[in-house]
């Protein structure tokens, strides 16, 4: 309370602003500490910690791009699932690596792109079309798959989710493609528009921003990223199940979330999603950790989102007051 | 016997006075038309009578009582029912709920409460006979046109036992026909003795339904008459004519003979209708006003102009070059500008600091691809900012503020800025002071003119006569979306203006 005393009300706002999430994740880091002081603070154990993380905060790199522009994207667990069938797939007919990996992000992007083209050619809200195209996403994955996982797959396969120097591989993916989407939002034109369009589309729309096209665009990154993200979860299962990714939606969307991007659209950032995925999986972590059952997870998971976020709210009211 | 009186009504909001010591009354069994120009006052006076507004000053009498503070509840209660002109009927209701809404015929079944359909059926078709609506009363009222919504409007006045019936711009989107009808209802009304305030622009309908007219203007109340006695032509001159008439900012820009103009729109039509065939042509450094009645589609003519709605036909020229602009993209690029009427709505980003929003459309014009390639370049975006927030003498803090949290004028400063920086050569200005208060309007006026002076060509959209007279070099005149005058400034004055827009046959 003396630092918040010494502060004034702006500087803690904006000091919140912009450290909120990682105050939330060194709480929860202290509480599991505690709970589990022989595990949890281990050094392998923090970084299985992060390789836990990695496909939620992948997908939310996705989802960020939905939510920025004040919609929501319901398809990425789906889509993800989807581009990790189709490499395995292709892997099983002996397909070059190379050209399965494109393959499947085509896939993904294609999901992305037709997300983006129903919500402008219907004018729907995103939450109604994805929610449509998940079922249908999903569906076509039993449909591909007959419902049974594939598996048997090449050796690269799981290759893609081998160490280098004691760090997962697909936490060095995240962290890439992390640093390349913070110079994308901060540093190009298209990101910058993105942010206005979500702050006021037709404000935007009177400054000269399609906002058509930058709505495809967004949902093609969001089929991107669940793509990856799809394929990194294929990596370290070694199977391609039909229902893989049921439901990671809403870790997407709770680590935006925890992360600081608002519903409605035009406020957040890359770094915030990083750790909000990393909040999703340290709670993930912690709990097994801890030996919480898998049902009472869910129920403690659930809670811990809310409680974040309405720490979130409950401070930046206290400070607005 | 006045059955409604408003004595001495003042109304101070904050900066503007929008009601000096107004009176009005009503008798039963006539029709009061209130007439004034666009921000006369009549918008408030309304808001009074149903309990919106609470007036600074004054005293209200209803039924021979008085009635100081309205609330929405006492208004009602004192069988005052409005019709606004946008109709406030619930779409996915059918027409006998709407007339009950708030207050449904209930009855018991079995020791449970229900609604009571026969009843509310059975009453509702009362009122809709005596109007003349043939309509099922369980009929869903988004199947039923406009002039039957507002028919149901007025039912359910009936219905509420109203006294005083308030109509907005009743007329503004009805056929001939349908007007017909409506005055036909207004005649029965008034043989129930109901009082009616009726507001319109369209002066020959006053004359064929109106007992008495009060005339309004700046907020003052200027005069009843009987209109009996009088011509409609006799209107006009009451609506306007300020005694003092603002000073022309800075110097007319005079047309050369044989100059050709720089910009010029042809046959330029909207898919909605709300413009048609619109013809004009702007010169070089000209402030080109358009004057009309709200709604009259000035905006809507800019709007498909910069191509942010979409045109049926028509064509624009810059320079003798025909320009493509399907979106307000193809008109950024091509060097055109809006400055639209509704900051909040459509002008700036809440998100975003003076010098991002400053920078949007120029990283715009630079990008390629449709706007989608380019880097953001912060250090000469931020110069660029600095040096227009300083040239328009922008008040913040710095530009690192957030554009939302300025004042209404230096907000639009901001968006000023925006289209400076993009370099436009076409600027169309849609309301450039609404809502800003007397010191910066001027100052915005000063930037119009010089922006002139720089070689800019300026359109200007305004509902603001003195400002439109003080400002502009030519001034066009929208009619129910046509042109209906064209008037050179030193010839112009509010009452040609005010003919010219509104109907007088």
């Amino acid at each position: 309370m003396e630092v918040v005393k010494i502060m004034t009300k702006e500087k803690f706002q904006s000091f919140w602003n912009k450290f909120g999430t990682l105050c939330i994740l060194i709480v929860l880091f202290i509480a599991f500490s505690i709970g589990s002081p022989k595990f949890f603070p281990q050094p392998a154990n923090l970084i299985q910690c992060l390789l836990q993380s990695t496909v939620y905060i992948l997908l939310a790199f996705g989802e960020f791009f939905a939510i920025l522009l004040g919609g929501i994207d319901l398809s990425v667990g789906a889509v993800a699932c989807f581009s990790g069938i189709i490499v395995a797939d292709l892997s099983l007919q002996g397909v070059p690596p190379f050209i399965c990996l494109i393959i499947g992000l085509l896939g993904a992007v294609l999901f992305g792109f037709i997300n983006g083209v129903l919500i402008n050619a219907l004018d729907l809200h995103p939450f109604v079309v994805t929610l449509g195209t998940n079922t249908i996403f999903r569906g076509i994955c039993l449909v591909m798959t007959g419902g049974n996982p594939l598996f048997n797959l090449p050796k690269w396969v799981k290759g893609l989710s081998t160490y280098i120097v004691g760090i997962p591989k697909p936490v060095i993916y995240a962290a890439v493609i992390g640093v390349i989407l913070v110079a994308f939002t901060t540093k190009t034109v298209a990101g910058r528009n993105l942010y206005a369009l979500g702050g006021n589309k037709q404000s935007a729309w009177y400054s000269g921003i399609n906002i058509k096209k930058y709505t495809v665009l967004a949902h093609i990154l969001s089929g991107l990223f669940a793509g990856i993200g799809g394929i990194v979860m294929l990596a370290r299962v070694g199977a391609a199940e039909p229902t893989a990714g049921d439901g990671y939606e809403t870790y997407a969307i709770a680590a935006c979330i925890i992360g600081g991007a608002s519903l409605f659209g035009g406020k957040g950032r890359i770094w915030g999603v990083v750790l909000g995925g990393i909040t999703i999986g340290t709670i993930n972590n912690g709990l097994n950790i801890m030996n919480v059952s898998a049902f009472w997870q869910k129920i403690v998971m659930g809670s811990l989102i809310i409680a974040s976020v309405a720490l979130e709210k409950l401070i930046s009211n206290k400070v607005k007051k | 016997m006045e059955y409604l009186k408003m004595n001495n009504i003042t109304m101070k909001f904050p900066g503007v006075v929008a009601l000096d010591n107004v009176s009005f009354d009503l008798k039963l069994g006539e029709v009061h038309v209130l007439l004034g120009e666009n921000g006369a006052g009549k918008s408030t006076l309304v808001k009074i009578l149903s309990g919106i507004n609470t007036p600074t000053s004054g005293e209200i009498t209803i039924n021979g009582k008085a009635v100081s503070n309205l609330t929405p509840k006492e208004s009602a209660d004192n069988k005052i029912a409005i019709i606004y002109q946008e109709l406030s009927v619930v779409d996915n209701l059918s027409i006998a709920e709407n007339m009950f809404l708030g207050k449904l015929p209930t009855k018991k079944k079995m020791g449970i409460t229900v609604v009571d359909r026969e009843f509310m059926y059975a009453e509702s078709e009362k009122y809709l006979k005596e109007i003349g609506l043939k309509k099922n009363p369980s009929t869903l009222v988004q199947d039923i046109s406009i002039s039957e919504k507002q028919q149901v409007e007025i039912a359910k006045a009936l219905c509420s036992n109203a006294k005083v019936i308030i109509m907005d711009e009743p007329t503004s989107s009805l056929s001939i026909d349908e007007t017909k009808n409506l005055f036909k209802i207004i005649g029965h009304l008034k043989k129930n003795n109901i009082g009616i305030i009726y507001i319109s622009h369209k002066l020959p309908e006053i004359k064929e339904i109106g007992d008495r007219v009060t005339i309004l203007k700046d907020g003052k109340y200027v005069k009843t008459l009987n209109i009996s006695d009088l011509e409609v032509k006799d209107l006009v001159p009451l609506m306007i004519g300020r005694e003092i008439k603002d000073k022309f900012v800075g110097t007319k820009r005079e047309i050369v003979p044989d100059e050709q103009p720089t910009f010029v729109v042809k046959n330029l039509t909207r898919k909605d209708g709300t413009c048609k065939n619109i013809n004009f042509e702007v010169y070089k450094g000209e402030i080109l006003g358009f004057a009309g009645l709200i709604g009259a589609g000035r905006s809507e003519c800019m709007e498909g102009i910069f191509g942010a709605k979409t045109i049926s036909s028509g064509e624009v020229y810059y320079n003798g070059k025909k320009l493509e602009i399907h979106n307000p993209y193809d008109a950024m690029k091509q060097g055109i500008a809006m400055v639209t009427e509704n900051r909040r709505e459509t002008g700036f980003f809440p998100n975003f600091p003076i010098w991002k929003e400053i920078a949007v459309s120029t990283s715009l014009k630079k990008s390629t691809l449709g706007g989608f390639t380019g880097m953001v370049q912060t250090k000469s975006e931020k110069n660029i900012a600095e040096k227009f927030t300083k040239k328009l003498n922008t008040k913040c803090t710095g530009i690192n503020q957030m554009t939302y949290n300025l004042s209404g004028g230096n907000q639009q400063k901001v968006i000023i800025s925006k289209w400076l920086a993009v370099n436009s050569n076409i600027f169309i200005f849609d309301e450039p002071t609404k809502g800003i208060d007397v010191g910066a309007k001027s100052e915005i006026y000063a930037i119009m003119r010089s922006m002139a002076e720089e070689g800019k060509t300026i359109i200007m959209v305004s509902s603001e006569m003195p400002e439109l007279l003080s400002t502009c070099d030519r001034i066009i005149v929208f009619r129910d979306g046509e042109i209906s005058g064209i008037l050179n400034s030193d010839e112009a004055t509010e009452e040609k203006i005010m003919l010219a827009a509104v109907h007088l046959n």
